[in-house]
């Protein structure tokens, strides 16, 4: 039995889901800032992302010092590099959330529509409930739940093109449709979120099965991307 | 230094092989050199290694891993007879050589033994001249041509050439051991042979003699066919294209230990994804 090596690939784990953890609360809080247009919470979404990247960072360095001393193989070493992966769609997550607040932030001095709003939270929900869904399945290794990922995509794919259309009604209302195009932009970010959680899910799928395969192939979905 | 002299030189036939190990499709696709079916080896009645079934093909490099006891370098040995030569060993199965039976009456060990060389976990040379090392074997087989050809051709096959080609009259005993052992190579690749067979060739050895035996061995496949036995699985993750995983079975009442062929892949599959849990355990440290 490799002790060390145990005990480095359960902190690394460890390490993985507690960055979920932190990325899964910065959803939280840009879906909050959202939903009640709060500007001072979109900042601290903001500068929150530090610390998401500070824990990716993180995780990267112990991949590497894992790697580079351990020289795991097999499943030991699936795991090493699923965790990297996933990790780094984690990070995007948080990227994503930035952008949010951003465009949230810009589009404050605007008047809201509060239809798209709700949309736009509840894609935030759907999101946020694939991310906790992608990161149980990894830590379980349950393929079945990683792969019942794609069908919340699709919800998610849904509500994007739902907001798509309803800012096409504001054609004619400059301010409101300056305000429908920053939101397009917001449920995008979400669609990348919800996308982000079926690449994790993939990665649990690596794991178990050694053979890396996408749940779906978008390069040629017939649907339209809105 | 111009910058065409930092670029890495890259083989273009090797790419697919460099950057995804060859697959089991295309090692199988080559000439079997040799094809083993239902072999045992006991020492004295005891057995030592059963139901072992494999082939070997042309041009590889084939790695056999496993614990102690597993019966990995008694099963190497039956490859050139050297088990002939312990008393009360018996081989039972079969072993064909490009087709021939290996243990057929009128197989001679001996040119046996020419045609598959083999290479011992401790360098082995003759106490004479570096040269006479080589010289030897071409010399008793009654080898015609130039003989200080064929000791250069040997030793420049086995990356030794440069580093003793002024003193070839000097003693072998005064190499490094990591010099020796490639002595020991040069010597086997001076009788032509075809296969030649390695008993951890570099487990008495330091890293850096270790790397350039390891390389020899890359460039070496090329024009032969190697086996080896290692207890180093990262070197046998470095250097083989296909790699057996054998085991030790032990009986209920735990007296007897007989050697198991448990799984025989492509190297790359046996240490990205292996089919059997023993082999998963065996090579990520979990076995024991």
């Amino acid at each position: 039995m490799r002790v060390e090596l145990q005990a480095e690939l359960d902190a690394l784990e460890a390490g993985f889901q507690e960055a979920g953890e932190i990325v899964l609360r910065s959803i939280r809080g840009v879906i909050d800032a959202l939903r009640t247009q709060d500007v001072e919470l979109c900042d601290e979404v903001i500068a929150f992302d530090d610390e998401i990247d500070a824990r990716y960072l993180a995780l990267e360095k112990q991949v590497e010092m894992t790697l580079a001393r351990q020289t795991p193989v097999a499943s030991d070493l699936r795991l090493v590099l699923a965790i990297l992966h996933s990790a780094l769609h984690l990070e995007r997550v948080g990227d994503q959330c930035v952008t949010i607040a951003k465009l949230t932030k810009l589009s404050s001095h605007l008047d809201t529509k509060r239809t798209v709003v709700e949309s736009l939270v509840d894609m935030g929900e759907r999101c946020a409930e694939m991310v906790k869904v992608s990161l149980s399945a990894f830590a379980a290794r349950d393929v079945q739940a990683a792969r019942g990922l794609h069908q919340l995509d699709e919800l998610v794919d849904n509500a994007n093109r739902q907001v798509f259309h309803e800012v096409l009604g504001y054609v004619h209302d400059a301010e409101a449709l300056e305000w429908g195009m920053r939101q397009i932009t917001v449920a995008r970010c979400f669609e990348r979120i919800g996308d982000n959680a079926v690449d994790i899910g993939e990665q649990t799928a690596f794991i178990v099965t050694g053979e890396f395969a996408e749940f779906t192939d978008a390069s040629h979905d017939p649907r339209p991307l809105v | 230094m111009t910058q065409m002299e930092t670029q890495p030189h890259i083989d273009s036939s090797r790419i697919a092989e460099i950057t995804r190990g060859l697959d089991r499709s295309e090692i199988e696709g080559r000439e079997k050199v040799f094809s083993v079916t239902d072999l045992a080896v006991s020492y004295s009645g005891k057995v030592a290694l059963q139901d072992v079934s494999l082939d070997v093909h042309r041009n590889t490099i084939t790695a056999f891993i496993g614990p102690s006891g597993c019966g990995k370098s008694t099963f190497i040995r039956c490859f050139n007879r050297m088990n002939d030569l312990i008393p009360g060993a018996e081989v039972e199965g079969r072993v064909l050589y490009h087709g021939d039976d290996l243990y057929a009456r009128d197989v001679d060990p001996v040119e046996i033994r020419r045609r598959i060389g083999m290479v011992f976990q401790k360098p082995n040379p003759f106490p004479k001249s570096i040269y006479d090392n080589i010289a030897f074997g071409p010399r008793v087989l009654g080898i015609k041509g130039s003989m200080d050809d064929r000791v250069e051709q040997a030793l420049r096959q086995a990356a030794l050439w440069d580093e003793v080609k002024s003193r070839l009259k000097d003693n072998a005993l005064g190499l490094s051991g990591g010099q020796q052992q490639r002595l020991c190579i040069a010597r086997a690749l001076a009788v032509e042979p075809d296969v030649i067979l390695m008993d951890e060739p570099a487990s008495a050895l330091d890293p850096i003699s270790t790397t350039r035996i390891e390389d020899l061995m890359h460039d070496l496949k090329r024009d032969y066919t190697i086996v080896i036995v290692t207890h180093n699985m990262q070197q046998a993750a470095r250097v083989a294209d296909m790699t057996a995983f054998f085991s030790v079975l032990v009986d209920e009442e735990g007296a007897a230990r007989r050697g198991v062929l448990v799984e025989y892949d492509a190297t790359t599959k046996i240490f990205t994804t292996p089919s059997d849990k023993r082999t998963e355990d065996y090579v990520t440290g979990r076995f024991g």
